[in-house]
């Protein structure tokens, strides 16, 4: 057979072409594939469990709206048990095998810190939870917070205890590790800046049982608020054990005691005089898109959703409207999450600044007298 | 003065379980030589056999607590008859590896059967406090320091006035001289292993409304027991319960008036000194082997 110049050349050209034209259809097919490295076993899956299951739920919702440009997305999950070693070996599978277009990392500052420099190497944007002012101080530009940092955290409390409770000798309980002494330090500093400082400071650490010790001393200087920087299940004993104490003071805790996973080891007595400052109050009585959340979420789960999985839950809504306006492209996408001003998530508004943090709002609330449902007081917005 | 009356109770209350923890541990080393490491996890055991029966079951707490223990009992015949009576002959090291082998699984078994989630286990004192003095006391710690006295007392009765006690007491001393005067040695070290799961049980429902309900709750109760062990004099009885109240007292007092951060570090700090200095404990007796 006879071949023209002409003909060779639309052959050649033809060959050469059609591998890329397969690989561009096998793309079209194939699912935006999303990192998440959460602990869903160990002590921290109290919380971690949530991570995994609004993700989940993001995953399913946003490919029933669509997917990505008619793509699915597909979250592919990793464990980090309690362990910053495991959290990196993890992400470093995960980075080198599944090779996602963003991930999601846990709420747990230490594990952020550990995962960072991989995540630097690998330069692909990660949303995170943890609320450690240093994992964002880090200068890493590929990190976006979707929780308010714990400055802001500790800024609420302080703000309820003065504004709210009048505190004139505020104590301070702190767990001792990154997240715990933060919240302490920079609560004692705007303390001392409001002209009211703080009286008592006591630690605790991470698997102490017994705060007697701690409380009662923290009692006898005379504290008329304690404002108490914790995790979920430390943070329900603790509050346990005050009232059993008899400490009569209220008691101002971080988002942790209060989450579902926190207020099932409680009884309403033990929340009787407890104010805390939540990420965002979960109330579905509001309606609309907050209502609809927290109804399927309990009909799929069998749990009430807590702020910590609205927060991963928002965050993979922010991470698919990137992905669809800017596709997989990690340097378009880290770029595209930067410029992210005002966008309405769920539980909140998310601006992020030149450090990656996104959310500076927060809620005030108590618990309804004799109940275990907790009421709003006061939002706070910070700057 | 207050705050003394509650610091001491709690830490009697607390240290009642270390010293609860701490006998099992020694009926079971003075009978059959072996140190278990799975001491701990015993506790744990009980704390979920009391989440089982109470919260699970929804029995009524007499029954509940009554069928919590029984459980425990079983446990502790299945991991001799599991356990130590197939390795018996083995080195005592690999018996003891067998335990701390058991312990991890014992712990993974209570993840998958009851999750990681803690659980609220309740007392029936819930809630009501006595005053002593100014100062507010949980009547459920009250009622710890109560049931471990009564349960020493139960003890030495069953050791000072019993035939099978006495019978106990002299497997535990000469295992050999006791077969050959006819003594049921196989059905008395079985005792041992369920005296040890029956206290850790005691231990492990007057700790879960203390505590939380959790798996990984067993693994600092026993190195708590061990100190206690150790301070009070390794196969003592007298020196578990005067170790345990040690510990416990030690911890919450020296978090008070030394430093929190350091709590732990006096009484494992203390441990080494024993060991250091009177390696035998308060109320051990120093043996010497001949050379």
């Amino acid at each position: 057979m006879k071949m023209t110049r002409q003909e060779f050349l639309k052959t050649l050209l033809a060959a050469t072409a059609m591998p890329w034209v397969g690989a561009a259809r096998a793309d079209q097919g194939s699912p935006v594939l999303v990192g998440a490295t959460v602990p869903m076993t160990g002590p921290l899956s109290l919380t971690g469990k949530q991570y995994h299951n609004s993700l989940l739920m993001a995953e399913e919702d946003i490919n029933k709206a669509g997917g990505i440009n008619g793509r699915s997305l597909k979250i592919v999950f990793e464990d980090t048990q309690a362990s910053n070693s495991t959290a990196v070996n993890a992400f470093v599978k995960l980075a080198q095998e599944t090779k996602p277009s963003l991930f999601f990392l846990s709420s747990y500052s230490t594990q952020n810190l550990a995962v960072s420099p991989e995540l630097k190497k690998v330069q692909v944007p990660a949303f995170y939870a943890g609320g450690a002012d240093v994992v964002a101080e880090g200068g890493n530009e590929w990190m976006f917070r979707v929780r308010p940092a714990d400055s802001v955290s500790a800024e609420g409390m302080v703000q309820c205890a003065l504004n709210v409770l009048k505190a004139k000798k505020p104590g301070i309980l702190y767990i001792q590790n990154d997240f715990g002494q933060g919240g302490a330090q920079t609560a004692a500093q705007r303390f001392e800046a409001a002209g009211v400082p703080v009286v008592g400071t006591g630690a605790y650490g991470q698997n102490d049982k017994d705060f007697s010790a701690q409380l009662l001393g923290l009692r006898s200087k005379g504290i008329d608020v304690l404002l108490i920087f914790n995790y979920p299940q430390d943070g329900a004993l603790v509050l346990r054990q005050a009232k059993v104490l008899g400490l009569k003071m209220p008691l101002v805790t971080s988002s942790a005691a209060l989450v579902p996973a926190a207020l099932q080891l409680l009884s309403a007595a033990d929340l009787d005089g407890v104010w805390g400052v939540v990420d965002t109050l979960i109330d579905p009585s509001v309606g609309g898109r907050m209502q609809d959340f927290v109804e399927r979420f309990k009909a799929k789960f069998g749990t009430d959703p807590d702020p910590y999985g609205l927060a991963y839950y928002d965050g993979a809504m922010l991470a698919a409207e990137g992905l669809r306006k800017v596709g997989a492209d990690p340097k378009a996408l880290r770029d595209w999450f930067a410029s992210v001003k005002g966008w309405q998530g769920i539980g909140h508004l998310y601006s992020y600044d030149s450090k990656g943090n996104g959310v500076f709002d927060l809620a005030i609330v108590k618990s309804k007298a004799g109940t275990k449902s907790l009421e709003l007081v006061q939002t706070i917005k910070l700057n | 003065m207050t705050d003394l009356i509650q610091l001491l109770i709690n830490g009697l209350a607390i240290g009642s379980v270390y010293a609860l923890a701490a006998i099992g541990f020694v009926i079971v080393y003075s009978a059959t030589g072996v140190v278990n490491f799975a001491a701990g996890q015993f506790v744990m055991f009980g704390t979920f056999a009391g989440v089982a029966m109470l919260l699970n079951a929804q029995l009524p707490w007499p029954v509940g607590y009554g069928a919590a223990l029984l459980a425990m009992a079983l446990f502790g015949a299945l991991f001799f008859a599991v356990l130590y009576l197939p390795l018996r002959a083995s080195p005592v090291v690999t018996i003891i590896i067998g335990t701390v082998a058991i312990g991890i699984t014992m712990q993974n078994a209570a993840l998958l059967a009851f999750g990681s989630w803690p659980f609220r286990l309740p007392s029936p004192l819930e809630g009501v406090n006595l005053t002593v003095a100014g100062a507010t006391i949980s009547a459920h710690a009250v009622a710890a320091v109560i049931v471990t006295a009564l349960m020493v007392a139960l003890l030495w009765l069953l050791f000072f006035r019993t035939s099978l006690g006495i019978g106990m007491r002299a497997v535990a001393q000469d295992i050999k001289a006791a077969r050959l005067m006819g003594l049921k040695v196989n059905r008395l070290l079985a005792l041992s292993w369920i005296l040890a799961a029956l206290l850790a049980g005691v231990a492990g429902l007057m700790l879960g409304p203390m505590w939380f309900a959790d798996t990984s709750m067993g693994d600092p109760i026993a190195l708590k027991a061990f100190a206690a062990t150790i301070i009070g004099g390794f196969g003592s009885l007298p020196g578990a319960i005067v170790g345990g109240l040690f510990v416990g007292l030690s911890e919450v007092l020296g978090a008070s008036y030394v430093s929190s951060a350091y709590k732990d570090l006096i009484s494992f700090g203390i441990m080494i000194l024993f060991l250091l200095v009177r390696p035998q404990g308060v109320f051990g007796e120093r043996v010497q082997d001949r050379g």
